[in-house]
């Protein structure tokens, strides 16, 4: 028999939810301020938060949970005024997502699903890369992705 | 407008609804296919430490992007940061080993580096694909408490091999 996905789990995956949301509302908001090369990428990095946002929803349903709904809006850290802020913006919007996705591996003994979230780190890493490239955040590649520094 | 909550977005006010299916449906995630049983995660083991070998592999990384800078001085500004990491690596795993063991138990430094055929960037490149690999592969099996940090040490190896693999200088 499998592990389910029980209570923990299910709130470790709402809370991956919750920042796909939110990476979903920080790239529509950036691809006004960011040159053609980067809105290019950041359409990209929306195509794959979609992916993920529709599979969390699914999972949810499908173990009987109500899939959290998007924020309305969003607070900043700083205001978007420019390509830089704007890039800024997406490297902490793809930072919370890891520590979302880290934090679905550290709360599940779900083999399906530890795998699921290791592919989201992996390629959460991998978009969180070339924002913090783009806006001259060192180390690019983050050390331990989804551990909030 | 609306302000909403300050990312990261809080987990907080979410719906905590029993998840009541044992065996999953088809899920978004992949879960549809059957499980292993038995090799349950979070069961305590008696042999040594699984996570001891991925330690001497990271500081032998680090040996090996060292050599490699030393072969090209030119690779400095592009493995410089993999060597921090995979150096960041080794003392995560070793503080996470000591936890479990209650005792600060020094992994044994790895072997002697065997003279490399060539340490350059390819050598590099294969061995952090190895070290993704091996940190994936122990991913599903781990406690809960050692998922996150295998499971980083994984996506971060992962990242290194996809630019890597990628020269964008000649």
């Amino acid at each position: 028999m499998s592990v389910p996905i029980d209570d923990e789990a299910v709130n470790a995956l709402q809370g991956a939810l919750a920042a796909e949301h939110a990476a979903l509302w920080t790239y529509t908001l950036i691809l006004a301020f960011v040159p053609d090369d980067q809105a290019a990428v950041a359409r990209q990095d929306i195509a794959g938060h979609r992916t993920l946002r529709s599979q969390i929803e699914q999972t949810l349903t499908d173990v009987g949970a109500r899939p959290v709904s998007a924020q309305p809006a969003y607070a900043t850290p700083v205001p978007v005024t420019d390509a830089l802020s704007a890039g800024r913006l997406a490297v902490t919007a793809e930072a919370d997502a890891l520590a979302a996705w880290r934090s679905v591996l550290e709360h599940t003994t779900n083999q399906q699903l530890r795998v699921a979230a290791l592919k989201a780190l992996s390629e959460g890493t991998v978009r969180a890369s070339r924002w913090r490239a783009a806006t001259g955040t060192a180390p690019t590649i983050p050390s331990l992705p989804g551990i909030v520094r | 407008m609306h302000p909403g909550p300050p990312l990261p977005p809080a987990a907080a006010r979410l719906t905590r609804r029993r998840a009541l299916a044992l065996g999953l449906a088809a899920g978004g995630l992949g879960l549809a296919a059957p499980v292993l049983a038995g090799c349950a995660a979070g069961s305590a083991d008696d042999g040594p430490d699984p996570l001891i070998p991925l330690v001497t592999r990271a500081r032998a990384d680090a040996d090996l992007v060292t050599a490699a800078i030393t072969a090209d001085p030119s690779l400095t500004a592009r493995l410089d940061p993999l060597r921090s990491a995979r150096t960041d690596h080794a003392d995560a795993l070793e503080k996470e080993i000591a936890r479990v063991a209650g005792t600060a138990t020094p992994v044994p430094a790895p072997a002697p580096a065997t003279p490399q055929a060539a340490a350059d960037l390819e050598a590099v490149r294969r061995a952090v694909a190895d070290a993704a690999r091996e940190a994936a592969g122990l991913v599903s099996s781990v406690p809960t408490a050692r998922a996150g940090l295998v499971g980083s040490v994984a996506a971060c190896c992962a990242a290194y091999t996809a630019v890597l693999g990628a020269p964008q200088t000649s």
